[in-house]
């Protein structure tokens, strides 16, 4: 079996780590490449965290390049009270001692597209300004690249930053029109599915009681997650957010989404960050630049990631 | 025992839901209609209030029409004609108006029927708001007298004229951002609760079945309306426009929530979009009782049994 390339931009915090953990080891896919964002915590930290984690998963040899330390155009903003100042919920993890990659992480996503050429899949679970700044810079971009797949936004329901905008979306508003706009056929993981795929409490305990070096690292990380969802209303499950583009390349049988027009809202008051699909009015935008996540088999995530982490080496 | 009626001014485009809404509103025993005003939307202001006139007439309606704004607050108008065909009411032949125009505006009207009213007015508005929102912007004494805003407009989901707007915000933002911002409550049925509120072919037949005239009509409207929504690959008539009449007399039926509701009015993609805070980020109070879905059997039922109320009448054609 070929394994499909796969290049991932990350702001990691505690759900883009799990993320990267089950990406390590789907053997469907071979990540060839990782670039930090700011977005969740500041652009040092979550490039010091995807090298760690990186490291952790025993993929060293993968180099990692940092990105933009902040977006286009409006303020950063951090969910540190989701990730811990740290972005990884104040978990104990070695250092990688793996050498700095050098470059910008655009400069080295746009050569590796190359390598790959009509192949590579890039996988954005940050704010998009990493791949917003690839897509500016080569405008030849899209004839390498064969998809985006994304988490962020949310096609039909309320936004979890404001009233209508996604939090990665909202970090960076315009990149991710930028990116929307660009041609290349984009996968939106937004909130429609990404809360459907959550693990409850039970399933968070049976990974965070097992005995190795990933497991004992999760159960650190998500201390807090389970009672913010809670006080969220969503009740005691952790949300793989991130997870859910990975897990849709490796096994597209567990999700089904359609095919929509969707445009980031950049000029709104109320509505800045929306993105804005058109499944479900008679109105249409006139392109089908998306496929939108809608739903996935949460029974079979489960299995598969729980089966993931509870077997890395002690 | 009698009932005890509440006053209402039915605010509307007719429009062939508004015209439903209208004989849903006027076979009910718990409102006293005061006045009825028009806006422009649906088709242009002579068209929809030349409608109003004809409605009132064949539902014996013993009140004034009075003409509302030609345009909106501040936006160019949009109209529909795709729905509801050229003269904003296409389909069944309609009696003759009974009564003249009245001499007041729209806003005149309404300011009049809610100074000369002992008790607070509904204003059950299913057009764009821009009458409402003048009324609330030049009458401001008046606020208070105004029970509730029923409204037919927006959608928390999604929109229909756009992906994020539904078209009676669309038409005027602004008025419809005033109603949230006024203090005065308002009721909102938007797309979530209306584009369940579905009536089938079958369910308009057992209407046509009654065969009386204003039911006959209304069946004629439906085969009508249904024309341009099954292009657009609706299964049945989405009525829109009567939701905000029977959720509050039937409110049991229906599924309301108190939510912070605003308007966007900027947006490349979003302006007239109506933004619900579901998750309670703002901090901000509830302003708006969101009906966001609906028993449809129950509904269709109502319906009929309203067109049911018009047995023996008779209709000068």
């Amino acid at each position: 079996m070929k394994k499909i390339p796969v290049w991932i931009d990350t702001d990691c915090g505690v759900d883009d780590a799990m993320a990267l953990l089950l990406a390590f080891r789907l053997p469907e896919l071979e990540i060839v490449g990782l670039s930090a964002v700011a977005g969740n915590v500041t652009l040092e930290n979550t490039f010091r965290n995807t090298r760690d984690i990186a490291a952790l998963a025993g993929r060293k040899d993968i180099p990692v390049y940092k990105g933009a330390d902040r977006p286009w155009i409006v303020e950063p903003r951090r969910a540190e009270y989701v990730h811990g100042a740290d972005g990884l919920g104040g978990a104990e993890i070695a250092h990688s001692d793996a050498p700095e990659a050098e470059g910008h992480a655009w400069d080295a996503l746009y050569q590796c597209a190359k390598k790959y050429p009509g192949e590579l899949q890039v996988v954005a679970v940050g704010p998009l300004t990493d791949v917003a700044n690839a897509v500016i810079k080569y405008p030849d971009l899209p004839q390498y690249v064969k998809g985006i797949h994304i988490m962020g936004g949310v096609a039909a329901g309320p936004g979890n930053t404001n009233m209508t905008a996604e939090f990665n979306i909202m970090g960076d508003p315009h990149a991710a029109a930028c990116v929307f706009k660009s041609g290349i056929p984009v996968t939106m993981a937004g909130l429609d599915v990404t809360l459907k795929a959550h693990l409850n409490k039970e399933e968070v305990e049976a990974i965070a009681s097992t005995d190795n070096k990933v497991c004992k690292l999760i159960s650190q990380a998500t201390r807090n997650t389970l009672a913010l969802y809670k006080q969220l209303g969503l009740g005691e499950i952790m949300c793989m957010h991130d997870s859910c583009p990975i897990l849709n390349l490796a096994h597209p049988e567990f999700f089904s989404g359609k095919e929509a027009g969707v445009h980031v809202e950049t000029t709104g008051v109320e509505t800045l960050g929306k993105t804005v699909c058109d499944l479900y009015s008679d109105g249409k935008h006139g392109v089908k630049n998306t496929t939108v996540l809608l739903d996935c088999d949460r029974e079979a995530i489960v299995k598969l990631v729980s089966e993931i982490y509870t077997t890395y080496e002690a | 025992m009698s009932i005890k009626k509440r006053p209402v001014i039915l605010d509307g485009d007719p429009g062939h839901d508004d015209a439903i809404a209208w004989v849903l509103a006027a076979s009910m025993p718990e409102f006293d209609i005061k006045a009825i005003t028009t806006v422009a939307g649906n088709q242009t202001l002579a068209k929809v209030t030349y409608n109003a006139r004809r409605i009132a007439a064949l539902l014996h309606l013993d009140v004034e029409v009075a003409k509302g704004r030609a345009v909106p607050l501040m936006s160019d108008l949009i109209i529909a004609p795709n729905f509801h065909g050229e003269s904003g009411l296409d389909g069944p032949k309609l009696p003759e108006p009974e009564h003249p125009e009245s001499s007041l505006s729209a806003i005149e009207m309404m300011a009049k029927v809610l100074q000369e009213s002992e008790e607070k007015v509904t204003i059950i508005a299913t057009g764009p708001q821009t009458n409402v929102g003048a009324l609330l912007l030049t009458h401001p004494e008046l606020k208070e007298k105004i029970e509730v805003i029923s409204t037919m407009g927006g959608g928390i989901r999604n929109g229909n004229w756009t992906p994020a707007a539904e078209f009676n915000i669309l038409v005027d933002p602004e008025a419809s951002y005033l109603e949230y911002h006024s203090g005065v409550p308002v009721q909102m049925c938007g797309l979530d609760v209306t584009e369940q509120a579905i009536v089938y072919p079958e369910d308009w037949e057992r209407i046509r079945a009654l065969n009386n005239p204003v039911a006959k009509t209304v069946a004629e409207w439906f085969d009508f309306f249904f024309i341009h929504l099954s292009e657009l690959g609706w299964k049945g008539a989405t009525l829109h426009d009567p939701c905000a009449v029977l959720s509050l007399i039937h409110p049991e039926i229906f599924d309301i929530r108190d939510y912070y509701v605003t308007t966007e009015l900027s947006g490349l993609y979003t302006r007239g979009e109506t933004v619900a805070d579901v998750y309670g980020i703002t901090g901000n109070k509830p302003n708006c009782k969101a009906v966001v879905g609906l028993d449809r059997q129950k509904f269709v039922d109502y319906l009929v049994e309203a067109c049911a109320k018009f047995e023996g009448w008779e209709v000068n054609l």
